[in-house]
């Protein structure tokens, strides 16, 4: 199963957790009219953290968002993502549903705090 | 896509209490207790917009996962992804301070959105998430007024019929506020769940809709797994439409027994209502079930046994070991049975149930086999005078002929013919079935006491039920090894008494004298 997750995220594109929580509220509300800040609310990061996530998210063509209206956005998970990218975020998600899947899902993507204790760097600038 | 015209709901009997459905871009209100129905009302709304009325719609969800809502649909057999797919059906996810901001904005990318869609219709599920609480104030409270204004007129703007769910019930400090909402939507929706003994009743009340009438007062909603809501409209509600009530001169016989048609007068008229008071085990279902059978075997009509008393099966084997082979109308679709347990028994949903196989079947002839049970189960007296009057004139409209049994609780005799609920002068004729004791032995005796526009008999007869069914004791050639029937008089009052012989005096025949 480690290996598997291991695999999966990095075939759908994900090296952060907070890029994790954030597609998974996507893909769980379906259509979401929403900002930042109310995404925020909902997965327990920060502003910035969430913004970079979504850009992430984004440039990787895992999500689709809408023009703006007053920080507010229409947000969706990717029309074009090929069938694989689908069927391994599939996977993904459904073991994340499991407490195993979820603390593995954790271990691999093992955030680094940052001094107000809630931002994380990205993999990136970990190594 | 319909444009004009009202917006129906497409939901089982709800377009019909609206008089065939809600002015277009009414904004409608669903206000509810929890668990009264209210998400799934709202979901039917668009559902049906979409699969009977080619009609594209919006759900926007704040507290509910739009995979939940999908899941549950599903349930009911209504497929929203496919619909999402299809573009038809758009669920959106959001919060209420961005619902709120949208509203306000003018570059709204929900309603950018449901124009893109074509969508006619939009349904808000928890717009109580809108309404400011307590601590907001007169201040809070106009600014949620204000929002409920700006609301109706984007919603008016883009030609969308939205309906908003708000649970109330809650925090008595947002009266005022729920107030104000019921003031500004066009059309009010109340919906209700209470207990009724220990189960639940679920009710449904227009309590004001705007452009048009409807059918006011509390009517029954039922959720039903895998079909969704079911409204029926309250049995007590008049009918509409004003018809003439048809009468007809043609009179039948009732079992087919020449002796039963002389006392009732020649026979029973067509559309006439026949209430038939008895002790238990008088012979009351006998009678129905042989009323029905010929109805169907020999007068070609289709027949419809109500009971709540006993199950089908039941019936048709009692009426087998009297060698009445009711199997074979029921087989045959000739004669209908509906059976429905008391203690679950909604009165609205029942009588919707009724007239709905009398209408497929085209019922002519029909027997509602035990009025005590009834009253039981309904519990209260104006309900179950509703029904019974609702039934009446429903029968006469259609011209059917109706039996009502009623069980008498008085053993031998009785003193009144209908003691808890005494509706005899609605029915046209009244026949009483009763037990009389003579030498240690029960006889079952048959008066009519009552037969509108007909000459019948006041005499009591005595009849027994063997196979065949019932059949009267000749009045010459007395089958009771006893003295004939004609030799007792106070047979209803309870004290039969009698007669001695004529004594003769001198030749000449005395006064009857008692013994």
């Amino acid at each position: 199963m480690e290996l598997s997750v291991q695999g999966l995220l990095e075939s759908v594109g994900i090296s952060l957790l907070s890029e994790w929580d954030v597609l998974a509220f996507v893909y769980r509300h379906g259509v979401s009219l929403t900002s930042i800040g109310q995404i925020a609310i909902f997965v327990g990061y920060e502003n910035n953290v969430v913004a970079r996530a979504l850009d992430r998210l984004e440039r990787e063509k895992l999500i689709e968002r809408s023009r703006p209206s007053q920080e507010v956005c229409f947000y969706r998970i990717s029309a074009s993502l090929d069938a694989e990218r689908q069927q391994r975020l599939h996977q993904l998600l459904s073991q994340s549903e499991g407490r195993a899947g979820r603390r593995l899902l954790a271990q691999r993507q093992a955030p680094v705090w940052s001094e107000s204790g809630r931002e994380e760097q990205s993999a990136e600038s970990r190594r | 896509m319909s444009d004009g015209g009202p917006v129906k709901t497409g939901i089982q009997g709800l377009d019909s209490i609206l008089l065939d459905g809600i002015p277009r871009t009414n904004v409608i209100l669903v206000q509810g207790v929890t668990g009264s129905g209210k998400t799934l009302l709202g979901l039917e709304f668009i559902y049906h917009g979409i699969v009977q009325y080619n009609e594209p719609g919006l759900i926007v969800v704040f507290e509910t996962s739009p995979d939940k809502l999908i899941r549950d649909a599903a349930e009911f057999g209504w497929r929203l992804d496919e619909m999402q797919q299809q573009k038809k059906l758009q669920i959106i996810f959001t919060s209420p301070q961005v619902f709120d901001q949208e509203l306000r904005t003018p570059d709204s990318l929900l309603l950018e959105t449901a124009s893109e869609m074509g969508a006619k219709r939009i349904f808000v599920d928890g717009f109580g998430l809108l309404v400011p609480d307590s601590g907001g104030g007169n201040s809070m409270r106009g600014g949620y007024r204000e929002l409920l204004q700006q609301l109706m007129e984007s919603l008016s703007r883009e030609n969308l019929t939205a309906m908003l769910s708000l649970e109330i019930g809650g925090a008595p400090s947002s009266i005022a506020t729920v107030d104000a909402t019921a003031f500004l939507a066009d059309t009010v929706i109340q919906l209700g769940r209470g207990r009724h003994g220990r189960r639940v009743r679920r009710s449904l009340e227009v309590l004001k809709s705007r452009g048009q009438d409807f059918e006011a007062g509390e009517h029954t909603l039922q959720i039903t797994s895998g079909r969704g809501l079911e409204i029926f409209r309250r049995v007590q509600a008049p009918l509409r439409t004003n018809a003439k009530q048809p009468t007809s001169s043609t009179m039948r016989s009732v079992i087919g027994v020449e002796a039963v048609d002389t006392l009732i007068g020649g026979g029973i008229f067509d559309g006439s209502t026949t209430m038939v008071v008895g002790v238990s085990g008088v012979g009351k279902t006998v009678l129905a079930t042989q009323i029905l059978r010929e109805g169907a075997l020999k007068q070609k009509t289709r027949g419809l046994l109500v009971s709540l008393d006993e199950h089908p099966a039941q019936i048709i084997r009692n009426a087998q070991t009297l060698g009445l082979n009711l199997e074979q109308q029921v087989s045959d679709g000739t004669i209908q049975i509906l059976f429905e347990s008391p203690q679950e028994l909604d009165v609205d949903a029942h009588y919707a149930r009724i007239v709905r196989l009398i209408e497929k079947h085209d019922i002519q002839r029909m027997v509602i086999d035990g009025m005590t049970s009834y009253s039981t189960a309904i519990g209260e007296v104006s309900v179950y005078r509703d029904f019974f009057h609702a039934i009446v004139a429903y029968s006469k409209q259609r011209l059917m002929t109706t039996f009502f049994n009623y069980e008498n609780p008085e053993f031998l005799g009785i003193s009144s013919y209908m003691p808890d609920f005494p509706v005899s002068s609605i029915v046209d004729n009244l026949i009483l079935m009763s037990l009389v004791e003579i030498n240690n032995s029960l006889h079952r005796c048959i008066s009519v006491v009552k037969s509108r526009g007909s000459r019948h008999s006041f005499d009591t007869r005595e009849f027994v039920i063997g196979q065949g069914g019932i059949s009267l004791v000749p009045l010459e050639k007395n089958l009771v090894p006893a003295l004939p029937l004609q030799s007792y008089s106070s047979l209803l009052s309870r004290a039969p008494t009698r007669f001695s012989l004529p004594k003769r005096i001198n030749g000449a025949v005395a006064v009857q004298e008692k013994e």
